[in-house]
């Protein structure tokens, strides 16, 4: 047989907005997100066997739901096998689509649900959020009792690269500058009324040296979903289903200053397995949704990827080629930094967003004739970099 | 408003003579006898070749600014007191790095390769912070 039939597919995609929702349950944004992703799929609620939640950060309790068996249960799945929680931080969903694809591959199960739910925007407080993100991740030992946190964490990267490269602070704002753009176009996001410039980002208030409060993601509730299954079934049940090419990891660090260079990280590694496992390389991409909790991540993903040379990102970003219309489309729901950040959801949204653009459901925002995508995620304080590479064909 | 006290270290055992030895104001960290790599932080095997026949040195205390930031807000709740502080990742002349703070000096004059050398912050009754200051 083909080995190629083996392959992960996607055949659907589900999202509810991303903002604050006081007046809903948590449980809300998964089941929404599910069934949205089930009926995009087309395919009958009872041929998933298989439910991948991701992991919610708000509350132990949700979570607990989550990991047993709620969502199956809320949707009336009669014939899933397993409900297993798969959880890697920001990496959730590359995590989460390599054992899904194994389980297909090797026939462990035929339709894969994974979904992403969480409320941190209306679940916590705001200094409850800058809180939790000032211990989820961070050695309580080695940096918690040095007032470490992840603006700190971001900037630390920041300022090596600006060291390193001569990058400067309206570079930095481009980035934030161009996810808006995109945003603007995505009715799930929710800067989407208003355009960004590079004055409005630099005269915004400095958090951590030099990152100001325009150059942070914020957190919100939100949810995503998306449904696999085997190459040789998709397209029997999906016009345009969207295929796993290759995927690449690399693990860093836990301990954040224990990491040997953070003005790139493992992206290079990482990238060099993906676009090698595809067969492809940058130059046949249509788009880049590269993670971006931070602007730094997101221009030293674009260079360690190779879609550029090292300190030249800003200046893709600063003219126009990231933009709509641009040459190099990137990050095109507007990102943690425009759509918002869900916690596991970020990079789970950014995934959506790169099969949604393949499969040709983006609307106002839609790259033209996209056949090829890489998406990339990273969890915790940046302790590893995931390269997916997806497409419509198989090269 | 009461202040919120700060972290203390959560400490692993095997990393207690650290933190011992803070509190005497020495800096030191583990060196394996094995492949002759320092150490930091504290393990209980060598990272680089998985012998357990490490020991503790003291260490020189000098080092430089491998990167920082100057908080100014939005700091975690026990350290809004501290704004603006120093966060830096240090690179001893041991080649080993470790997270601290940067003090005695204005936080806005801290750069990148800046020389330092450790000084001793005492945090309360059971914990002393290695911090670094510009030489």
């Amino acid at each position: 047989m083909d080995k190629n039939a083996k392959r992960a597919a996607f055949i659907g995609i589900g999202e509810v907005p991303t903002g604050r929702f006081p007046e809903t349950a948590a449980i809300y944004h998964a089941i929404e997100s599910a069934k949205l992703a089930i009926r995009d799929a087309g395919i009958d609620k009872d041929e998933i066997d298989y439910v991948m939640p991701t992991a919610s950060l708000y509350s132990p309790a949700f979570n607990t739901e989550l990991v047993t068996c709620r969502i199956v249960e809320e949707l009336g799945l009669r014939n899933v096998n397993k409900n297993c929680q798969v959880f890697a931080g920001g990496s959730s969903s590359s995590c989460g689509l390599q054992l899904a694809s194994s389980l297909i591959e090797t026939g462990k199960a035929k339709t894969v649900l994974f979904v992403h739910a969480d409320r941190l925007g209306t679940g916590v407080t705001a200094q409850g959020g800058i809180d939790l993100f000032s211990t989820a991740g961070i050695s309580a030992e080695w940096e918690v009792p040095f007032g470490q946190h992840y603006s700190a964490i971001a900037a630390l990267a920041t300022n090596r690269y600006k060291f390193e490269t001569g990058c400067t602070d309206e570079e930095l704002s481009a980035v934030c500058v161009s996810n808006r753009k995109w945003a603007r176009l995505n009715p799930n996001a929710f800067f989407n009324k208003k355009d960004l410039s590079i004055e409005e980002v630099m005269a915004s208030k400095m958090l951590s040296t030099p990152l100001r409060a325009k150059q942070s993601n914020m957190l919100f509730d939100g949810g995503g979903a998306f449904v696999l299954t085997s190459a040789e079934r998709a397209p029997d049940i999906c016009p345009r289903p969207v295929y796993l090419l290759g995927e690449g990891g690399t693990v860093t660090h836990f301990v954040y200053s224990q990491e040997p260079d953070v003005s790139r990280f493992g992206w290079a590694r990482a990238g060099k397995k993906a676009f090698e496992q595809a067969g492809l390389t940058p130059r046949d991409m249509d788009l880049a949704e590269i993670y971006d909790s931070y602007p730094i991540y997101q221009m030293i993903g674009l260079e360690e990827l190779g879609f550029c040379e090292r300190g030249e990102a800003g200046k893709l970003f600063v003219s126009g080629a990231t933009w709509p219309g641009g040459s190099l489309p990137c990050t095109t729901n507007g990102g943690m930094l425009s759509q918002g950040h869900t916690g596991a959801g970020g990079a789970v949204a950014l995934m959506i967003e790169a099969v949604r653009q393949l499969m040709g459901k983006a609307g106002d925002r839609q790259v033209r004739d996209a056949r090829f995508a890489v998406e990339t995620a990273t969890g915790g304080t940046y302790m590893d970099a995931q390269v997916t590479v997806l497409g419509t064909e198989i090269p | 408003m009461t202040a919120i006290e700060k972290p203390v270290p959560v400490v692993n055992p095997w990393a207690k003579p650290f933190w011992d030895a803070a509190n005497r104001e020495k800096l030191v960290f583990q060196h394996c006898n094995a492949c002759s790599k320092n150490i930091f932080y504290p393990r209980i095997a060598c990272p680089d070749c998985f012998s357990d026949d490490l020991e503790w040195i003291e260490a020189s205390g000098k080092g430089r600014v491998y990167t920082y930031t100057v908080v100014e807000s939005n700091a975690p709740s026990a350290f809004v007191d501290d704004m603006p502080y120093v966060v830096a990742i240090v690179k001893l002349a041991e080649g080993i790095q470790l997270l601290s703070n940067i003090v005695g000096c204005d936080p806005h004059s801290v750069v990148c390769e800046m020389p330092v050398e450790v000084v001793f912050e005492r945090l309360n009754n059971e914990f002393t912070l290695p911090k670094f200051r510009p030489i």
